[in-house]
């Protein structure tokens, strides 16, 4: 970030916080992703807080941040472990594109050393446990809601709303997908009756969930929320595909489902696995998009290119999934 | 006449070996995300290059076929549909994810 950009971040920052002799210490990319960056801020007085904003280059994308914190307010006073944050700026003059602040939490999200570590989020059992207090706080949060009225109208039947979506999405692709359509049908032959729908994370997975040793520290990537079928969120975390190749922890390769249930309460197992196959689907469907925005030109990237060729892999799963649970 | 011994899948194995011995314990670890994809990337390279296709199918009509119920369980196309989605499948994994297949 260039000097004039943090001169103005830091005007901004003292209207915002009323703190008028604010000043801005470290600051460092944390990560940046094709459409959102973080930044590490240090500033007087010993905060640590973190900026998130969007990448230049996807402003289409424009009301992003002020939606994430809309949802990170709404989750953080339903008592979800999110950092709390602090201002938002929908003004694209400070640093071009619209941010907002929150604070900063330390901790280890990265999967493949998550699933690795029998002490993270407390140890395996407690930390499943503490999973499932999480999404039932979530899940706590029911339309309608005016904070939340950018999620649109919440559907009347989630699973069949889900299966609409999906096809949806696979009539825009390049390609037809004749396994993920075989998933789609089965989910429809065997859907479930409407539920009322609640706040559904839905990238609730090993990898967005920040742990220290003492459990969890925070919930993060927010931006794929919608009103849902909240067993969707169970379903996506219990993936095979989630689990980080420790497939034998059927919570997200980190405790054991029983563990991660017993937190949440009493959910619908059926459900949960229902959505399990769900979760394939999406993420099959999710990974083409992904390489054809390399193979198009959009944007050329070895990571987004081998993403593609999770496709068959998955596409495999679905077929022993389905063809397990129609019992052939 | 063929293109010139050793072909490409040889030359990728050939390559990815001195990636991955070579060069990796010599990269900076904030590299060796790279390294560990682009091997990746050479590996499925190879398997492409000397993998035997797999069934024939008019994949558009399959879909929709599937999508409309027209192959559901009980129906008369069903065991023929399951049994040409695994075999199309099975051939893209033996490229993309042979490990899948178990």
């Amino acid at each position: 970030m260039d000097e004039a950009r943090r001169d103005r971040l830091t005007d901004w920052l003292r209207a915002a916080s009323g703190d008028a002799s604010l000043t801005i210490g470290r600051m460092a990319l944390l990560s940046g992703g094709a459409i959102q960056q973080n930044w590490a801020v240090d500033v007087s007085g010993g905060h640590e807080w973190v900026l998130r904003t969007d990448n230049a280059a996807t402003l289409a994308v424009s009301h992003g941040r002020a939606q994430e914190f809309a949802l990170l307010r709404a989750a953080f006073a339903a008592g979800v472990t999110v950092p709390e944050s602090l201002f938002l700026c929908e003004d694209r003059d400070i640093i071009g594109a619209p941010f907002f602040v929150m604070r900063r939490v330390a901790g280890t999200a990265a999967g493949f050393r998550v699933v690795k570590s029998d002490t993270l989020g407390g140890g395996r059992v407690a930390c499943a446990r503490s999973l499932g207090r999480e999404l039932a706080r979530i899940h706590s949060i029911t339309p309608p809601r005016d904070d939340l009225a950018f999620l649109g109208a919440a559907p009347n039947d989630p699973c069949r709303a889900f299966i609409a979506e999906q096809r949806a999405a696979l009539d825009r692709q390049r390609l037809p997908r004749p396994v993920l359509e075989w998933g789609l049908r089965h989910l429809e032959r065997t859907a479930p009756p409407a539920i009322p729908a609640a706040l559904v994370h839905n990238d609730f997975r090993t990898g967005n969930i920040m742990l220290d040793e003492t459990g969890v520290t925070a919930v993060l990537d927010w931006e794929f929320s919608c009103w849902s079928d909240p067993h969707a969120d169970l379903g996506w975390l219990c993936a095979k595909c989630w689990r980080f190749g420790n497939d034998a922890q059927e919570a997200g390769g980190i405790g054991p489902r029983a563990a991660l249930y017993e937190g949440y309460g009493t959910p619908d197992d059926a459900r949960v696995r229902w959505w399990e196959l769900a979760a394939h689907i999406r993420w099959a469907s999710i990974a083409v998009d992904q390489a054809e925005r390399h193979i198009s030109g959009l944007e050329r990237s070895l990571e987004l290119a081998l993403t593609g060729h999770m496709v068959p892999g998955l596409e495999w799963e679905i077929l022993r999934m389905v063809e397990a649970r129609d019992g052939r | 006449m063929d293109g010139e011994d050793p072909q490409a899948a040889d030359l990728l194995a050939t390559a990815r070996d001195v990636l991955l011995n070579d060069l990796l314990p010599a990269l900076p670890s904030d590299k060796a995300f790279a390294a560990r994809m682009i091997a990746n990337a050479m590996a499925i390279a190879a398997r492409a290059a000397e993998a035997t296709p797999g069934p024939d199918a008019d994949l558009r009509a399959l879909a929709a076929d599937i999508r409309a119920g027209r192959c559901d369980p009980g129906s008369a196309r069903h065991a023929e549909t399951a049994a040409l989605l695994d075999a199309i499948t099975r051939a893209r994994c033996a490229v993309s994810a042979p490990r899948a297949l178990g």
